[in-house]
């Protein structure tokens, strides 16, 4: 209670009234990029009349918003009226020609996903962590309050400035409850508060299970969800799941048949990291499968991990110390998301690429997942235990169906496996390319990006990894049907149907497409025709 | 929060009798109180303010009562708590102006035995939308009562009251503020007030549609500004193409002045911009009954378009987009037909 207090108060003393940032883009020299998404950038800047200030400016391309611009209405808007010592909140925002830059405060110390991968790729140490995430943790209390849902809460949002203040960024996503039926908004559509949304936003390994199952609704507890992946994140230097490509860590949490890459078993053999009770109680509560039992933000502030939390000075000797510039970082992350796109669909590059595995990686199919306290990871739920015991440098792959015990084994390349353990579909390659583009920090049409994080994705990159991605998924689709032949199963004949469905719709719009064509070059004759009749 | 509510059980018609009390006292500004007594005062309304939008919308322990919401609304209209809170906004932090806008905004729904007596009130102080939208005009209170004023012009009197006053005019100022929250929520605005209410919009739009749209083209369609003109045209699509408006499309299609901006706008260096435009084009070429004038501009112009619409389409594939084009690559070839009829010996 005495802290709800000290919070509300802070609106008060604060000056939350952004006129004394110019709204004029001659005002500000832009100095370098630190941060990329699908359609914003975001720049470190002086602003001159302003003692020349430092300021992070983002922006964003209208030209790529639809045209009501209620995505980018609702994000200023947001920054604007939301006054938190830990949200980060726009000093003003205005046009320059097609684009909108939202001028905010800059925030050397970057996002806490670019400080772990260039400093701490094993993650950060206890009271770090529980510093950093009780600051978020009063953010989201705050949000919440307000009606508000953050909807993206990872690292890669959460920024420190050089005294060690942590903000929770980005706005892009970003809904209120009260409104449920317009993406955001401050203002209640229903005279109740219902508590549920319906719509698909967010970073898919920090998405919450009822999110992704989203005709169900979700509401506060999905950012708690995500805020105990962020815990895992900021512990392990990543999150779990992270070393399989976005859209299949999506895709298997849609179907339910979880795939799981051990890493976990990695980890605890490997580093051998302790962790005490209080965060492993943290997390398992944040990461009950019910969302109505995972506490609010407000309860969680109460919990023991955060009784002995240090200040922001804590943060500058332990994780600011050392640290490359945020524009250094940008730039060398640029460089690494280019070869971790091209790695997205090849296990065999990732060996050599990814530091921390110097393993084969296995692949299961499971039907569920829980979070194991013990080993501090989320666990695969298998459907009957079948224990892998075939030595790493053996390259069997198994996969174990989540309803049935079909088994499926074959010696040699492993990639073909990769994406033959769900079923290839035809918009296969879209869904890898809306996930990679989402990597990148921005969402869709959101024009949103994170603003600090470090993927930067070039469209030529991107293209020429996608049509490699094609490739490679042509022809995981004909080992697969090659293997479904051989099997000859029950639902082998369901996918293949399910195959050949697709391809009879893909011809039969191409005949419509085709068709189309032909009546309206009738059509224009027929007009000539009638024009001849109508000369003569 | 609810410890402090089961403290002090007050009744919603309490909360709205306190909250009335102490507003009165924060309009009157009262320059013989002490600052502390003040101060103090301030805190406990932004209380109260949070207590009503509790009652109002639940918090996440608890769904809001409907009989609590209907004792808090009708006393909050029995007297003139609406006007008194409206007033007092710049003088509440932050936080409480959030909370007002939230309350004003779910009183214009609540219910009393079926009737929504926030319009009965609204009806009989029409001018505090004067009030609400003058708040453009200020960068720090624009967000909040731009928000109430969109909740108000749900009801259709209210609306009809914006949509006839002088103030209407102001709304091409706002829209091109500085400002991108203000100006943009003042859009927001534009447009509900143009598409919400369709018979009165119908009728506004007849009865003031030489001033009116002769500022849409000349503030909006003709800015310089990028996200107004492709707003601008966006919303004029919007409602041009809307059934209940189809006697000011007819009107609007049949000048000569307006095919000439949107035929200049078709040449913008922007695609969304020029994909907007096409869609009130299309409009100038379906209509059936061309003036001489206009179909004389597309016949002067026959090959320029068809040469303009052959390399035009989206970024993304859009088959409505395509079978609008050719239905207009069509009419723009069967004029051709009447025009020449004599051209073949």
């Amino acid at each position: 209670m005495a802290q709800e207090e000290k919070k509300e108060d802070y609106p008060r003393k604060a000056t939350c009234s952004n006129g004394q940032y110019p709204l004029d883009s001659n005002c500000y020299k832009i100095l370098d990029e630190i941060g990329r998404g699908v359609s914003a950038i975001v720049y470190k800047a002086i602003c001159i009349p302003m003692d020349s200030s430092v300021v992070a400016i983002k922006v964003i391309d209208l030209d790529k918003s639809r045209a009501d611009f209620d995505n980018v209405r609702c994000e200023a808007k947001t920054m604007t009226l939301l006054c938190h010592p830990n949200i980060l909140k726009a000093h003003c925002c205005f046009t320059v020609e097609s684009h909108l830059w939202v001028v905010m405060p800059f925030m050397s110390g970057g996002s806490l996903q670019s400080i772990l991968a260039s400093s701490f790729p094993n993650g950060l140490s206890e009271p770090c962590i529980a510093t950093v995430l009780k600051e978020i943790l009063s953010a989201l209390s705050y949000l919440h309050r307000q009606g508000l849902l953050h909807r993206d809460v990872k690292a890669g949002n959460i920024l420190i400035d050089s005294n060690g203040l942590v903000k929770l960024a980005d706005f892009g996503v970003s809904a209120s409850i009260y409104e449920s039926n317009s993406s955001c908004g401050w203002v209640g559509s229903s005279s109740s508060l219902s508590l549920m949304l319906t719509d698909f936003a967010g970073t898919p390994y920090w998405m919450a299970p009822e999110v992704i199952h989203s005709h169900t609704g979700y509401g506060f507890k999905a950012d708690i969800w995500s805020f105990g992946i962020t815990a895992l994140e900021l512990a392990h230097g990543r999150p779990p799941l992270s070393d399989l490509p976005l859209s299949k860590s999506l895709i298997m949490k849609i179907t339910k048949r979880f795939r799981f890459s051990d890493h976990y078993e990695k980890t605890k053999d490997s580093k051998n990291k302790k962790f005490s009770k209080s965060f492993k109680d943290l997390v398992a509560l944040c990461l009950d499968q019910d969302p109505s039992k995972r506490p609010s933000a407000e309860k969680l502030l109460k919990h023991s991990f955060f009784k002995n939390c240090k200040g922001p000075d804590f943060l500058v000797k332990n994780l600011l110390q050392g640290l490359p510039a945020v524009e250094q970082r940008f730039k060398r992350a640029d460089i690494q998301r280019l070869v971790s796109l091209e790695k997205t669909d090849d296990n065999d590059d990732k060996e050599e690429d990814d530091s921390s595995s110097g393993e084969n990686v296995r692949h299961r199919r499971i039907s569920g997942w829980n979070f194991n306290e013990e080993g501090f990871q989320l666990d695969p739920i298998f459907p009957s235990d079948h224990k892998n015991k075939d030595g790493d440098s053996d390259r069997v792959t198994k996969q174990v169906r989540s309803t049935g015990e079909t088994i499926v084994q074959e010696k040699g390349n492993e990639r073909s496996f990769e994406g033959s353990s769900f079923s290839p579909r035809q918009n296969e390659v879209s869904d890898e390319n809306e996930a990679a583009s989402r990597g990148g920090g921005s969402n869709e049409s959101h024009g949103g990006c994170s603003s600090y994080e470090s993927g930067g994705v070039n469209t030529g990159v991107v293209f020429e990894s996608l049509l490699f991605l094609k490739k490679s998924l042509d022809y995981q689709r004909q080992q697969v049907g090659q293997m479904i032949a051989l099997i000859r199963g029950e639902e082998a004949a369901e996918t293949n149907r399910e195959d050949q469905l697709m391809e009879m719709i893909e011809k039969l719009r191409m005949e419509l497409e085709n068709e189309k064509k032909k009546r309206f070059d009738v059509e224009m004759e027929l007009e000539f025709l009638k024009m001849r009749l109508s000369n003569e | 929060m609810k410890k402090l509510f089961k403290s002090k059980p007050r009744t919603p018609v309490d909360l709205v009798r306190q909250t009335r009390d102490l507003l009165v006292f924060a309009d009157r500004g009262g320059p013989d109180t002490k600052e502390s007594k003040r101060n103090e005062k301030m805190m406990e309304l932004s209380k109260l303010i949070r207590d009503l939008k509790v009652i109002l919308y639940g918090d996440s322990d608890s769904e809001p009562v409907p009989e609590a919401c209907s004792q808090l609304t009708q006393e909050f209209f029995r007297e003139n708590t609406l006007r008194l809170l409206i007033l007092c906004v710049p003088k509440l932090n932050l936080e409480s102006r959030k909370d007002a806008t939230q309350v004003v905004a779910n009183l214009q729904r609540q219910q009393v035995q079926s009737r929504l007596i926030a319009c009965d009130y609204l009806e009989k102080n029409l001018d505090l939308m004067d009030i609400l939208i003058a708040g453009y005009e200020n960068a720090d209170l624009g967000l909040h009562y731009g928000t109430m004023l969109r909740e108000c012009i749900r009801h259709q009197t209210v609306a009809r009251y914006v949509l006839e006053s002088e103030r209407m005019k102001k709304f091409f100022g706002y829209i091109q503020l500085p400002n991108f929250d203000v100006a943009s929520d003042a859009a927001a605005t534009f447009k509900e007030l143009l598409t919400r209410h369709k018979s009165t919009v119908a009728e506004f739009l007849l009865k003031n549609y030489d001033w009116f749209f002769a500022e849409y083209n000349k503030k909006l369609l003709e800015s310089d500004n990028y996200i107004t003109k492709r707003q601008a045209l966006k919303l004029l699509g919007d409602i041009l193409h809307d059934r209940s408006n189809l006697d000011v499309m007819a009107r609007y299609v049949s000048s000569e002045e307006n095919l000439k901006i949107i035929m200049a706008i078709l040449r913008n260096s922007a695609k969304s911009i020029q994909i907007a435009a096409f869609h009130v084009f299309k409009l100038f070429a379906g209509n059936p009954n061309k003036p001489p004038r206009i179909a004389n501009i597309f016949d002067r112009n026959r090959e320029k378009l068809l040469r303009f619409f052959a390399d035009f389409k989206p970024d993304k594939e859009d088959e409505q987009f395509e079978a609008d084009k050719s239905q207009v690559v069509r009419e723009i070839v069967a004029l051709e037909c009447i025009n020449r009829p004599s051209i073949q010996p």
